[in-house]
């Protein structure tokens, strides 16, 4: 390594460390997390044992709904009652309600309580706490301070003060299981798909060579695969971060689900929900569907244009790397119960208000990595498709999936920038206090909502366009055919990069945005219906006249085309703006980006998961297991999205953490079926969330002793079938790069209509030499 | 729930019936070429493009049917945007349009609400009330109307807590003007199948025609606001 490269690192590992370091410089003395823990305002940096705080009147069981007279107090430090002040307690409660008996007590909401300014000269405060009415274990958390009652005003007056924790619990009268904290749940699930990760990987190794399971060839294998700018290496660790970060978005949707199973639940919190949908979103579009179209375009690209890897191996490392780092950031807000709660969209001017959490600066962080990360990707791809195409392939005669990956590089290469610039701004409001979405100092409210959705519109299609160039690839190669309007299938794609740009104001439709733009992008929604429809019915007319052979990936291609079908359809309803009035942020849009996104992107990713593993690891995978995949995920798919279209019309609201149906006792917002409907809908998300295990388990299963894949298993025609499985490094010999051949040689060297046209006007120079 | 919207609903409709056209067609050429031209792995096939390794295989394309199914879809998408661009005028019709909603009504007049056969409700004048939206609760105010035409009051629901309740007459039109004390909201008034975005330090507005017969229902938050966003709702009384 030479100085120049360990400065770079340096100057990169402090940046990072910066980064996670610079928000944490507003952190409360006992951390960055809610109310519970952090609302003493405690007075000094630790905890102090010379302060000892009690709660009396508590009973071990309480009775339902009964009312306890309870007394808190503390000893110790230097309260005195020869100060002006002597103390102050901040208590909270996890069930039941507090309220005050006297003026020296006040209560913020049911589950908080604190002193008033005259109660500050007390160490001791009395009030009431009612019981629940149900059976649940009741936990307490009391701050106090014991202050001297100086008033220098440098500190607050809090300097030379000290302060303890307490904490207590009461029983219900039937005893119940102690419910976990849902981040507890989610940080054991992570870490134990995480361990769960690293041993089949320590199996997948083992199993390579068990002769050689020993460290001495461990590490130089790890050091390989941790230090590779191999296009295929770089692209499996690509696959696997994506597929570890779509089981940790899965895990995520669970719980949403869990909370969303029945009417009025309380299995999260609204705290915790925020937090929730915020990284649901976010995990699964920046750490899952962005990894997984990089993975396949990381593995397949070179190889379908004959290239021996990509223009950039070293940026293409760094930019996968940049991704953990990025993951990390997003998530640490979550780890310590203060994660971003402000929906992927991330809107102005709630994310940079004071109610947003804590935790949102080191979200931005983190995407202001991927937004680099993708950058650099974008550059590599770009690069490698121009200038690195075997000799014979022109730019029509591009396989489908390497087209699809040059759009939406070119797409994402042209929006991300304004989502960066937006990133940047939002950071420096929340670290530094600039102002460009603080409305009072004349931000604007409607920037980041402009900034955002130039990026992120075409950034949904970014993650679905790839899916077509999939489906592309494998319909054709299934049903034994040339894709049917191979120039038009380029245009269709190419159309929707360029519509994407301008059709984003329909997520603004209600936003109060000029009138005059919310009718221009009406139109240009409209518009992308036509490129979409020639999709379609070109990998339809594609299987007229073939021989579809039914394996694993034509399943999911064809599963792919009918959802995909009711995804787009359902999408034309928005740009009709009576209708999307009532259907904006409702679960109509819920169901309807599903479809497409999940129906559309995943399952493409699906196809190309059966279609392209015996190339990536040279083992053929299990049909059988493959089907129950299809089978069981497909169904429970349909049961668990589809239902959403008819909540969304009701009236189900998306981003609430709890919904409330009409009964004959109170009003709620959505019929009594509702309630029915959510629970078929959560059930069913767990089906769909376990038929994945088909998937884990088939390829863990293919790898280890699957049957050997030829060059060609499918009987493709670009490059990648043309080596062998898995590929050798380089995967083309550079001094001997394939030559493409084109079955329509005759056919393009003849001229065209508007050619013979022009042949008959003009005299051939036989005949003017025979005049 | 029933959307007493009755130009969200012949929308609806009218869609509805073009959706189940164009995905019976889809999928019914999806069933069909699904299980007609079929083969079974290593059975020969006859191989009409000359798919070969390493080879770009014989375009396979017609060009009247790629046209066609360009030029289909778009005349298709002409006629929903014409479809849906008459109702542009009855929700986002402009402030004083003698055509739509008229203008604001003088002491003692009525609205005179009309709908047309799609649903369009136009209005021969409209009443001002402004409703603002902080975190998170609503607030309504009904300025100088009477109150037979708006009244403000506050219920409590068992799940929803203490919330106000915003009281207006059926057969009348109002112009509601939305602010914000803080972060973006934006009420959703369910049953009327209407919203839009309240906005700090930006005024925006909302039409607010009531249909005869529309029942009180919950007004829900529909912008992500925070923390209690999901219960930021309220109730639109309607009465005769």
């Amino acid at each position: 390594m030479n100085a120049r490269m360990s400065r770079s690192l340096i100057v990169l590992a402090l940046l990072s460390v910066a980064m996670i370091i610079t928000p944490a410089a507003v952190s409360y003395p006992t951390g960055v997390s809610g109310i519970k823990d952090s609302g003493c305002n405690c007075h000094g940096a630790v905890a102090s044992s010379e302060v000892a705080a009690s709660i009396s009147g508590l009973p071990d069981q309480y009775n339902y709904s009964e009312e306890y007279e309870i007394v808190i107090s503390f000893s110790g430090g230097p309260a005195d009652a020869a100060n002006s002040n002597q103390g102050g307690f901040n208590l909270w409660v996890s069930d039941g309600a507090l309220a005050p008996t006297d003026a020296t007590v006040q209560s913020y909401g049911e589950n908080e309580a604190s002193h008033t300014e005259a109660g500050n000269d007390q160490t001791s405060w009395t009030m009431t706490w009612t019981a629940p009415a149900s059976d649940k274990n009741v936990e307490f958390i009391l701050h106090v301070n014991s202050v001297n009652g100086n008033a220098d005003g440098n500190n607050g007056g809090s300097s030379g003060d000290l302060w303890n924790r307490l904490s207590a619990k009461v029983s219900p009268p039937i005893l119940v299981l102690e419910q976990a904290d849902p981040f507890v749940v989610l940080s054991t699930l992570i870490i134990v798909s995480t361990v769960l990760l690293i041993i089949t990987l320590a199996y997948v190794f083992y199993r390579t060579n068990p002769d050689n399971f020993t460290w001495d060839y461990f590490a130089p294998w790890i050091a390989d695969w941790l230090t590779s700018t191999d296009h295929k290496k770089i692209g499996t660790l690509y696959f696997v971060a994506g597929l570890f970060f779509l089981g940790v978005g899965g895990i995520m949707a669970m719980m949403i689900r869990i909370q969303l199973a029945v009417p009025g639940n309380d299995f999260l919190t609204q705290d915790q929900y925020n937090q929730f949908f915020t990284l649901h979103g976010t995990t699964m579009i920046f750490l899952a569907a962005m990894p997984l179209i990089n993975g396949f375009a990381n593995w397949m690209v070179p190889l379908q244009i004959g290239a021996p890897d990509l223009a950039l191996p070293r940026i293409n490392a760094m930019s996968f790397w940049l991704q953990p780092v990025a993951a990390l950031l997003i998530f640490t807000g979550v780890f310590s119960g203060s994660g971003a709660d402000t929906g992927w969209t991330g809107y102005a001017p709630y994310v940079v208000s004071d109610t947003a959490h804590l935790g949102t600066t080191m979200w931005v962080a983190g995407q202001i990595l991927l937004v680099a990360s993708s950058t650099l990707t974008g550059i590599n791809f770009l690069t490698t498709i121009a200038v690195m195409r075997a000799p014979g392939m022109g730019w029509l005669q591009m396989p489908l999936f390497t087209w699809s990956i040059l759009i939406a590089n070119l797409m994402l290469f042209l929006s991300i920038p304004a989502f960066g610039v937006g990133l940047i701004q939002v950071y420096l409001d929340r670290v530094i206090g600039t102002a460009f979405y603080d409305v009072s100092a004349g931000g604007d409210p409607l920037l980041w909502s402009h900034l955002f959705w130039y990026f992120g519109h075409p950034e949904v299609y970014v993650v679905i366009v790839p899916a077509f160039g999939v489906i592309s690839e494998v319909i054709a190669t299934s049903a034994r055919r040339s894709i049917f309007g191979y120039r038009s299938m380029v245009y269709a794609m190419a159309g929707i990069g360029i519509v994407s740009f301008i059709v984003y104001g329909h997520h603004m439709f209600t936003s109060g945005m000029s009138p005059t733009l919310r009718f221009v992008t009406m139109l240009t929604t409209m518009l992308v219906a036509v490129p979409t429809g020639i999709k379609i019915f070109n990998w339809l007319k594609t299987m007229h006249g073939g021989s579809l052979v039914y394996r694993t990936h034509t399943l999911w291609t064809l599963g792919f085309l009918v959802t995909f079908t009711i995804g787009g359809i359902s999408g034309m309803f928005f740009p009709s703006i009576a209708m999307d009035l009532h259907l904006h942020e409702s679960y109509f849009v819920v169901a309807h980006f599903h479809y497409v996104l999940v129906g559309g992107t995943v399952f493409g990713f699906y196809a190309a998961i059966y279609y392209w593993f015996p190339k990536m690891t040279g083992r053929m995978m299990d049909e059988r297991l493959g089907v129950i995949h299809f089978l069981t995920g497909f169904i429970s798919y349909n049961a668990l999205f589809w239902p959403m279209h008819r909540l969304g019309v009701w009236g189900m609201a998306r981003r609430h953490h709890t919904y409330f149906v009409t009964t004959e006792e109170a009003m709620g917002a959505l019929p009594i079926e509702a309630a029915g409907w959510n629970m078929f809908i959560s059930v069913s998300a767990f089906l769909f969330f376990f038929s994945n295990f088909f998937l884990v388990a088939n390829m863990i299963k293919t790898v280890i002793r699957g049957e050997k894949a030829p060059a060609d298993p499918w009987g493709g025609w670009s490059f990648e079938w043309m080596t062998a499985s898995p590929p050798p490094t380089p995967s083309f010999d550079p001094h001997n790069l394939p030559i493409l051949r084109d079955a329509n040689e005759h056919i393009a060297n003849e001229p065209g209509s508007l050619g013979r046209l022009f042949n008959r006007l003009m005299v051939s120079e036989d005949e003017e030499v025979a005049h | 729930m029933q959307i007493e919207n009755a130009l969200f609903n012949w929308l609806w409709d009218y869609y509805m019936f073009w959706s189940i056209l164009v995905s019976v067609l889809t999928f019914t050429w999806l069933y069909h070429h699904s299980f007609w031209y079929t083969s079974k792995e290593g059975e020969e096939f006859e191989n009409p493009d000359m798919i070969e390794v390493g080879v770009f295989p014989k375009h396979n394309d017609d060009m009247k049917l790629e046209v066609a199914w360009t030029v289909a879809p778009f005349l298709l998408i002409v006629w929903l945007t014409y479809v849906s661009w008459a109702p542009l005028n009855s929700v986002w019709a402009a402030v004083d349009d003698v055509d739509a909603h008229g203008f604001e009504c003088e002491d003692g007049f009525s609205s005179n609400n009309q709908m047309d056969s799609i649903g369009m409700i136009t209005s021969e004048c409209y009443h001002v009330v402004e409703i603002t939206g902080k975190q998170w609760v609503w607030q309504f105010d009904c300025l100088e109307l009477s109150t037979d035409l708006c009244d403000t009051s506050s219920t409590t629901i068992e799940v929803y807590g203490t919330i106000p309740v915003l009281h207006l007459k059926e057969g009348e039109t109002y112009l509601a003007i939305l602010t914000s004390e803080d972060v973006t909201h934006a009420p959703w008034f369910l049953e009327l199948g209407m919203k839009e975005d309240v906005l700090y330090g930006v005024d925006t507005s909302l039409w607010l025609p009531i249909p005869e017969g529309t029942s009180d229902h919950v007004i829900l938050c529909a912008e992500y606001c925070g923390d209690a966003h999901s219960v930021m709702a309220a109730v639109l009384d309607v009465h005769p």
